[in-house]
């Protein structure tokens, strides 16, 4: 995963200087056309012009508090036959099929976040709802491969009309993830699936 | 700092020329002790290179630190190269590809997806042998003095030292590509089988299984290419030369050769000492993703053992993986066969379920995730599996 | 992470984005100094020295590691009673509390670095320093008796003779290499909320942690606007 030093300071300073992150306003947020939830505080949206590997190929990321420490990851309307989110480094992803189970769907996912060669651990995998529709939701834990930090994560979603709508809230497990949670829970109830 | 010429002659390998093969082709005189060259030589350089390779392996979240098991693998590398023991350093590495190097500076990477594969100690034994001869021959100080290899191992080294756009790479494939990338010349691969079947028979075991090592790669290879796999891109071993067929074929000949006292395979007690980790590196191979690869490997390994539920399940899950039209029929099919088998793991009743209840079959869905439930009542999914049971999930 | 982020960083840092940041950018809203007599726990370096044989990534070196550390913390301790600080130490090998606290504070001191002096500004914080390392500082205050605790975070790489020998390698296919970087943050946490209340970084490509003279010198730079 390492990118030319150089290289890799000219895409992050594309991006700072060209896009940067946007303010996500509280109230009616529509992501992808598709998902529209209800926010209750204030979010930072990266405007992504290149993969993170929290959520590499996400439709959008969001942050509170900044993309080493907690990071809500949305994939939303993946169709059938696409990978759930992007390969990097020659990385070779499995397709989403719309017959796919939640946990088949955990499979898709914890193959993207360990690209990087961070371990992936399932804790519980559960029934649920999401966007108004039958769904699933998973924690899990990740050990960081860049700095060896213990994050928790949770996700969320549904496949809907043959499309899987996913989201993942990721952080480290000593107080991040235990401070957002509380925002992050009633976000994802408020989801509705367009 | 750029740009000095390469460095001229280098008079301290007198002895390399002196070691090798004589008249009778399979009687190899080993050369005497190595010891480390001068830090200024070109292969003083080389063997840093590797040193450092070594630190990031020895590091390495992928090491495999199974004592009982590296000693068991060490123990064969040693008895193969015998004198030259001490210079040794057997690393096992968790990833599931097809090879075995051996640097310079004596550090042997054994991968295990190539312990996955091998049948029998003899397999292994011919496989270790095989770079044993290599590093003997010292092949990779050759290569790096052939003007012709120096150009791709020079971008090999870019890679390695992050300079040349190799950043893609992990760090375990760089190091792989980086001994491959010495890409041994032809008459080397040779010579380095010869020296190979020489020490496995001298050492004891069954020369014969060394062709068998090529003939499997083979078939994998073929199955590969049958599933529409790209197969140069798959393993670093099919685009060496010479051909996979006559190294086959010769090794096939020089086994039927008097090799007196040679005929250990040792194939239950490989079986054994591997058993603790195969779930693990079956669970590496599936998730290769490379389907067709797999299925050859698996129909191999339940030929030999047509008992083994782990192997089947897994072959159930390839066709699961792979998702083409039929495939679920045949993961059907190979969950089931699984089920009367050893060993098979409890999994096999949730993919099992996952599948009948794909194909609509619900009731025995309801069945089989009923037993997986029975027998990992704690299983990270069970609410998922329980909900299907109960069918508050459609 | 982004990718190649430490070193991505260290070009951000340098080439574009110094020197950007809000009026008071090392100190958090409300906070100027630290009151008279309160006590600091000075936190173990979390501290990795690499050989810059690997371009661009480095191998780690336990002996250089346990030099600049033992370094750094004598530095900070001779530092504190010059300045008639009341300093105390936590020790923390193999202690839970201790090393995951270290573990979070690096991630915490590079997303300051990243979002609040980098050029990748999070609107939500309003441009002010405004980050925490939580509650679970409640039991460093518990284990020192101290107020504040200080954090150090420090990665730095060295030539070396492996990488001497791998120039002459790489010499010899016309591949260049280039040297090293020290990369250093310091961030002053409140004990009783957590929150980071004063924060500096160095980024440069000079300085030596292996010697303690050169170390008093980095940690000089690093310690710049310290509020006491």
């Amino acid at each position: 995963m390492r990118l030319k030093p150089w290289l890799a300071a000219a895409a992050l300073c594309a991006l700072a200087g060209c896009a940067q992150i946007v303010k996500v306003e509280p109230g009616q947020v529509t992501v992808k056309d598709t998902l529209t939830l209800k926010a209750d505080i204030a979010w930072n949206r990266f405007e992504l012009q290149f993969p993170l590997s929290v959520a590499p190929g996400a439709s959008e990321v969001w942050t509170q508090d900044g993309i080493t420490l907690d990071a809500l990851a949305f994939f939303v309307g993946v169709e059938q036959g696409k990978t759930l989110g992007t390969a990097i480094g020659g990385k070779k992803l499995p397709v989403f099929r719309s017959t796919m189970t939640p946990g088949e769907i955990v499979e898709l996912y914890e193959q993207m976040v360990t690209q990087d060669g961070s371990a992936f651990a399932l804790k519980r995998v559960a029934p649920g709802r999401f966007g108004g529709q039958p769904g699933f939701r998973f924690e899990h834990t990740i050990t960081r491969k860049s700095d060896g930090v213990l994050l928790k994560g949770m996700a969320q979603g549904a496949v809907v009309k043959d499309k899987l709508y996913l989201v993942a809230f990721t952080a480290p497990a000593i107080y991040y993830y235990d401070r957002h949670l509380p925002q992050v829970e009633p976000l994802l109830a408020s989801a509705q699936i367009k | 700092m750029r740009r000095r010429p390469f460095l001229l002659g280098c008079g301290c390998l007198a002895f390399a020329a002196a070691a090798g093969l004589r008249a009778d082709e399979y009687d190899y005189p080993m050369p005497p002790r190595f010891t480390r060259p001068e830090a200024g030589s070109d292969e003083g350089g080389l063997w840093a290179f590797m040193d450092r390779e070594e630190q990031r392996l020895k590091r390495s979240s992928f090491l495999i630190r199974d004592k009982a098991l590296h000693d068991y693998v060490n123990d064969i590398a040693c008895r193969l190269a015998g004198d030259h023991c001490p210079e040794m350093r057997v690393y096992l590495v968790r990833t599931p590809y097809f090879n075995a190097s051996m640097a310079p500076n004596g550090m042997m990477q054994v991968w295990s997806g190539l312990l996955l594969r091998m049948q029998n100690e003899a397999q292994l034994a011919a496989v270790l042998g095989h770079e044993i001869g290599h590093y003997l021959q010292r092949h990779s100080v050759e290569r790096l003095r052939d003007a012709k290899s120096r150009s791709s191992f020079a971008m090999i080294v870019g890679m390695a030292l992050g300079v040349a756009g190799g950043g893609s790479l992990g760090a375990l494939a760089q190091t792989g590509i980086l001994m491959g990338g010495l890409a041994y010349g032809r008459d080397q691969e040779r010579e380095a089988d010869r020296i190979g079947v020489a020490l496995m028979a001298k050492t004891g075991y069954a020369p014969a299984e060394a062709g068998r090592v090529w003939g499997q790669l083979l078939e994998e290879y073929e199955g590969a290419k049958a599933a529409g796999e790209d197969v140069a891109s798959s393993n670093i071993l099919f685009a060496s030369h010479p051909p996979a067929e006559e190294r086959r074929e010769v090794l096939a000949a020089a086994a039927k050769r008097d090799w007196p006292g040679a005929a250990r395979t040792g194939a239950d007690e490989y079986r054994a000492r591997l058993a603790q980790h195969r779930m693990g590196f079956l669970h590496d191979e599936v998730r290769r993703r490379r389907f067709g690869e797999s299925l050859v490997l698996f129909e191999r390994m339940l030929k030999s053992s047509p008992r083994d539920g782990q192997v089947q399940f897994f072959k159930g899950e390839v066709y699961r993986l792979r998702a083409r039209e039929g495939d679920a029929r045949l993961a059907l099919d190979a969950y089931r066969n699984a089920l009367g088998m050893d060993n098979t793991p409890p999994e096999v009743h949730r993919s099992l379920g996952t599948m009948l209840r794909q194909a609509g079959d619900s009731a025995e869905a309801m069945r089989a995730f009923q037993r997986y439930l029975e027998l990992k009542p704690d299983a990270e999914d069970a609410e998922l599996i329980r909900s299907y049971i109960s069918g508050s999930q459609s | 992470m982004i990718f190649g982020m430490r070193r991505a960083l260290l070009g951000v840092l340098l080439l574009l984005c110094a020197g950007l940041a809000a009026a008071q950018p090392n100190l958090a809203p409300g906070f100027t100094r630290l009151a008279p007599n309160s006590t600091i726990a000075l936190m173990p370096a979390d501290v990795e020295l690499f050989e810059i044989s690997a371009g661009g990534v480095g191998e780690p070196r336990a002996d250089w590691t346990a030099a600049a550390a033992k370094n750094i913390m004598a530095d900070l301790r001779a530092r504190s009673a010059k300045l008639g600080a009341r300093a105390t130490e936590v020790t923390g090998d193999h202690d839970d509390v201790v090393e995951g606290l270290n573990g979070l504070h690096g991630a915490v001191a590079r997303a300051i670095v990243v979002h609040h002096f980098g050029g990748l500004k999070l609107p939500t914080k309003d441009g002010k320093l405004d980050w925490t390392l939580g509650p679970d500082v409640a039991k460093l205050r518990e284990k020192s008796g101290a107020d504040y605790a200080l954090f150090t975070w420090v990665r730095d790489s060295y030539a070396s003779a492996e990488r001497k020998a791998m120039i002459v390698v790489g010499a010899l296919f016309g591949v260049g290499m280039s040297g090293g970087v020290q990369q250093a943050y310091a961030s002053l946490v409140d004990l009783r909320t957590g929150q980071v209340v004063w924060f500096n970084r160095i980024v440069r490509g000079t300085g030596d942690l292996r010697e303690a003279e050169p170390a008093a010198e980095t940690l000089t730079a690093l310690l710049t606007g310290f509020p006491l």
